[in-house]
């Protein structure tokens, strides 16, 4: 006979991290029902696709910390490389607790500086040399560098899948995705994501269950695009109170009204539902004008994965 | 009457990949019977996979394919029930489950109900099925067989306890989701077959077996928890959630017999009575009777009047 599965008979009451952040009742998980199920779905995404490694683009925040600790749990550390790709910037705090989690993990790890990638086409302030966009390219806005800076990241990454031989792994968040703060083609490329549908603070609550340095789930949430930026300054939120208003607007499908009622104001109901609306183009893959019998994505419909599609 | 040995095989089918999937079923049926299972169960699309989209009509088989009758002709000295994609002769492809037994196909279930909401689309890949029978099995006793979505039907698992069923099974290929803290198993699905299954072998006095699939197919997780009810809501066996595995469980089918003298809900039911009311709320929807539960004024066929 085979052992009994046992559902346990206490429920958990109090989440893991507790103390560390806010965690709102609403969206706790069961930690290790998570774990268990993004463990297989990267062994099953891997198989499937004919690897066996992967690469994590380490940014010293909590969310690409948390991938590398469940690609390492699914995989072990040997099968995971993670790349750190700082900028010139970019806060020395960020590189070092990036090396704190590969140093945790015994993971392989590689440095690749993209400052002379990004000067290169976007020239040096300062110095008035201009790069490859011309000497426009000196004055270019905040957002557009951060765009830049995001898909080289993504070249770097997508060049050592090749070298590695693994599998990209995502790291973006289910709170950043509905409200489009990614950079289409940059951090949102992925072959799998394994942490998509977990908001933020179900990332912290998770980040918290599998070990991450408590530093990094402490710190302030940045793109780390210039000295001082945060996630929750630039969005005027908080990412609980962003969390509640996304989970009960998305997953719980509630009315601007109801909403309301619930006690979110209506400015920020308007923000984030138009944030949503806004960024629908982010998550989805790009329409191909109907012309013929069958088109990719209407109605030639194959699973990625499927006999045939492993690479050999 | 003997124990009879359960053996539930809670598998992760490989996509679209056929071979695979049915040796993987010969060498589980064999694992079985030197187990000592009278029975082994296998899970909804078992043979081929869940998310097929258009590579279902590329695995499907007819009745009378040889790699289905070769997979019927292992089945001797056990049952066993197995799930794929049949195709109709006038090329309709059906999620079916098969009861194998004495080398033959015995009976063949097709899919009732087919979720096209939410996370679904079967009805976009499949056509559903319009038959419910119980089926005799060498087993002595009635069984009724459904898949998935089938039992989220109160219908369902009563039409086949009255047509005979005392082992209700159902196969599925259930995705996890709502991943919940506050809860018995920590995911919601989980907790609402949990109750289901359980109300259906008590209202039903039958034995309960319900073999859900692991493994992943693309985004969505399949979380197993198969599990044996007893005919008077008892849990027999959870197997474990995610856990891939073949289970052995024992069940005491003199349990139905004893649950149904006790408690004989079967014995009561008024058929008649369903029959005839369910015969007035149909002819009420189609606008051919009058609806004395609608709102004054509402048109014929509807409940709520124009305003």
């Amino acid at each position: 006979m085979s052992p009994v599965g046992e559902p346990r008979s206490v429920p958990r009451t109090v989440p893991d991290g507790a103390g560390l952040f806010d965690l709102p009742p609403e969206l706790a998980i069961d930690t290790d029902v998570a774990r268990r199920v993004i463990a297989e779905f990267i062994r099953g995404q891997l198989r499937q696709a004919g690897f066996e490694r992967a690469v994590v683009g380490l940014s010293g925040g909590i969310d690409s910390a948390l991938v590398a600790y469940l690609v390492a749990d699914a995989i072990g550390p040997e099968r995971l490389l993670c790349l750190k790709m700082p900028y010139r910037t970019s806060a020395a705090s960020s590189e070092s607790d990036a090396q704190a989690v590969v140093e945790r993990l015994g993971c392989q790890s590689a440095l690749v500086e993209i400052s002379p990638m990004v000067d290169a086409y976007f020239g040096v302030t300062g110095t008035g040399v201009a790069g490859a966009a011309g000497p426009e390219g000196l004055t270019a806005s905040a957002v557009r560098r951060g765009n830049v800076m995001a898909r080289i990241r993504m070249t770097v990454l997508y060049d050592h899948s090749v070298t590695w031989g693994g599998l990209v792994v995502g790291t973006s968040n289910k709170t950043e995705s509905l409200i489009g703060y990614t950079t289409l083609f940059g951090d949102s490329a992925s072959a799998l994501n394994p942490i998509g549908d977990l908001y933020k603070s179900q990332v912290r609550q998770l980040a918290a269950a599998v070990g991450v340095p408590e530093a990094i789930i402490r710190k302030a949430p940045s793109a780390d695009l210039w000295p001082g930026q945060t996630d929750e300054a630039e969005a005027g939120f908080t990412y609980p109170e962003l969390d509640r208003l996304l989970f009960w607007l998305v997953d719980r499908r509630r009315s601007p009204e109801e909403l309301e009622a619930k006690g979110f104001s209506r400015e920020r109901i308007e923000w984030a539902m138009h944030a949503v609306a806004g960024s629908e183009f982010k998550r989805q893959v790009a329409p191909i004008a109907k012309l013929g019998p069958r088109t990719a994505g209407v109605d030639y419909l194959y699973p990625r994965r499927r006999p045939g599609s492993a690479r050999t | 009457m003997q124990p009879l040995r359960i053996a539930l095989a809670q598998i992760a089918p490989r996509l679209g990949l056929l071979d695979d999937n049915i040796a993987r079923h010969h060498a589980l049926i064999d694992e079985a019977r030197r187990g000592g299972a009278g029975l082994v169960v296998f899970p909804e699309l078992g043979l081929t996979g869940y998310l097929l989209q258009d590579l279902a009509a590329e695995v499907a088989m007819r009745l009378d394919d040889p790699r289905l009758l070769r997979l019927a002709a292992a089945a001797t000295g056990l049952s066993a029930i197995v799930s794929f994609v049949e195709e109709s002769a006038d090329h309709r492809l059906f999620i079916s489950v098969a009861l194998l037994e004495e080398g033959r196909v015995r009976h063949v279930q097709r899919k009732l109900f087919l979720p096209t909401y939410g996370l679904f689309d079967e009805r976009r890949c499949f056509a559903a099925g319009d038959l419910l029978r119980a089926a005799p099995s060498s087993l002595g006793v009635g069984i009724g067989l459904s898949i998935c979505e089938d039992f989220w039907h109160l219908g369902v698992p009563q039409l086949l306890a009255l047509d005979g069923a005392q082992i209700l099974v159902n196969v599925s290929s259930s995705p996890g989701r709502d991943l919940a803290a506050l809860n018995e198993v920590g995911l919601g699905t989980a907790t609402s077959w949990r109750t289901l299954l359980r109300t259906y072998a008590q209202l039903t006095t039958s034995f309960v077996i319900f073999v859900n699939r692991v493994g992943v197919d693309e985004s969505i997780s399949f979380w197993g928890g198969s599990e044996v009810i007893a005919p008077n809501g008892d849990t027999l066996f959870s197997a474990p959630l995610y856990d891939e595995g073949l289970y052995f469980v024992d069940a005491d089918l003199g349990d139905v017999r004893r649950e149904r003298i006790a408690l004989p809900l079967l014995r009561d039911e008024r058929l008649e009575l369903t029959v005839r009311e369910l015969d007035r709320i149909v002819s009420e929807r189609a606008g051919q009777a009058t609806d004395p539960t609608a709102e004054e004024g509402a048109e014929a066929g509807l409940d709520v009047a124009a305003r």
